[in-house]
């Protein structure tokens, strides 16, 4: 017996194993026809506001519920509760980004079946959740504009991976000195193809603009699951 | 602080291959990595250096192949090298530029130890394939 130097190719991408649990995510989402939206921003961008301002949009046309991510608390899970809307709290710990395994957990104490729209809302941050698919069919940046309008020239990866940003808070745009022009014309330059709404939350403004795209987005995922049917 | 996460993807898969190739231990493991993803290099080295610990990985070497980000467009056909203050509209005619390259994130290949019955030609074979190929 000698010990021998040996080269193995490999050639698999370091994340095969979270593609593998997110492709099967995918499979039952689309299965129950069901949108599943990964909501992504930095802390502090507005993501369970604007969640909450779209959820009650949704009530009464369509069963909505939201899985959040955090590394502590599930204060964010109760605010949705608080809205009479599912919702389960996965918290992290010290994990930066929500990972298709903990999706794929969460599922088996957290039926879909029942479901038009399923929001995740992942753990606020920029960089990490843009490498891991989670099995969703609708990636949707947040961005508020006191952030400053090179936010998404900072964080181009993210950007890059949604199909719609919403730039949030416009109604701060006076008093933070932002260019919301700049802001916009940067979306574009990192994601040529991104759908942009600009809207406040807190005052409604351009809400409805974003939430017809979504109702319609929910009635096309449905027809469509059952056209394959 | 993702590195680890990835890190600890990296180690799993270069660990299931040597075991199926009976391996004795990982000395390379040859990455190739883009610089449109947000895994950082030297943080992914850090990382590495933590998790490969008390694995089959233990003295394994992370080598590192940075690919450049390349654009291009499906119009006019330019390509680009975008490094900073990324902008995937065509310059020359404005349409959307496609990503071509800097998204990778693969393990290429690893080398091991391992222990065999070596006949004269299975070692000529294993040096000749274990042979850099510039």
């Amino acid at each position: 017996m000698e010990s021998v130097p040996e080269r193995i190719s490999v050639q698999t991408s370091v994340l095969n194993a979270n593609q593998q649990t997110a492709a099967a995510n995918r499979e039952l989402f689309a299965g129950e026809g069901l949108l599943v939206m990964n909501l992504m921003s930095a802390p502090g961008a507005g993501k369970t506001t604007l969640l909450e301002a779209t959820i009650k949009s949704l009530r009464g046309q369509f069963r909505v519920a939201v899985i959040e991510g955090d590394l502590q608390t599930d204060l964010d899970a109760q605010r949705i509760q608080a809205l009479g809307v599912r919702a389960h709290q996965i918290t992290t710990g010290t994990v930066c980004h929500l990972d298709a395994r903990m999706v794929a957990r969460a599922l088996d104490k957290f039926p879909v079946n029942d479901l038009d729209l399923l929001v995740i809302e992942n753990v606020g941050n920029l960089i990490c959740p843009a490498s891991f698919d989670l099995g969703e069919s609708l990636r949707v940046v947040v961005c508020s504009v006191a952030e400053g309008p090179e936010k998404p020239k900072k964080y181009p990866v993210m950007f890059n991976k949604a199909q719609v940003v919403l730039i949030n808070k416009i109604d701060l745009a006076e008093a933070s000195g932002a260019d919301l022009r700049e802001l916009t014309k940067n979306v574009r330059e990192v994601n040529p193809q991104a759908t942009i709404f600009a809207l406040s939350s807190k005052t409604g403004e351009g809400l409805d603009a974003w939430t017809n795209w979504l109702k319609q987005a929910i009635e096309v995922r449905a027809l469509a699951a059952m056209a394959s049917v | 602080m993702h590195e680890i996460s990835i890190a600890e993807c990296i180690i799993q898969i270069a660990v299931v291959k040597a075991r199926e190739q009976n391996a004795r231990s990982i000395q390379v493991i040859k990455l190739r990595l883009g610089t449109f993803t947000t895994i950082v290099s030297d943080a992914l080295q850090f990382a590495f250096e933590i998790c490969r610990q008390g694995t089959l990985a233990q003295d394994a070497r992370l080598d590192i192949e940075i690919v450049p980000m390349v654009a291009r467009c499906a119009v006019c056909e330019t390509t680009v090298q975008p490094v900073r203050g990324i902008c995937l509209i065509c310059q020359q005619c404005g349409f959307p530029l496609e990503i071509v390259s800097g998204e990778e994130l693969q393990i290429e290949y690893i080398e091991v130890d391992s222990d065999k019955e070596v006949s004269p030609w299975s070692r000529f074979q294993n040096e000749f394939q274990s042979r850099p190929v510039f």
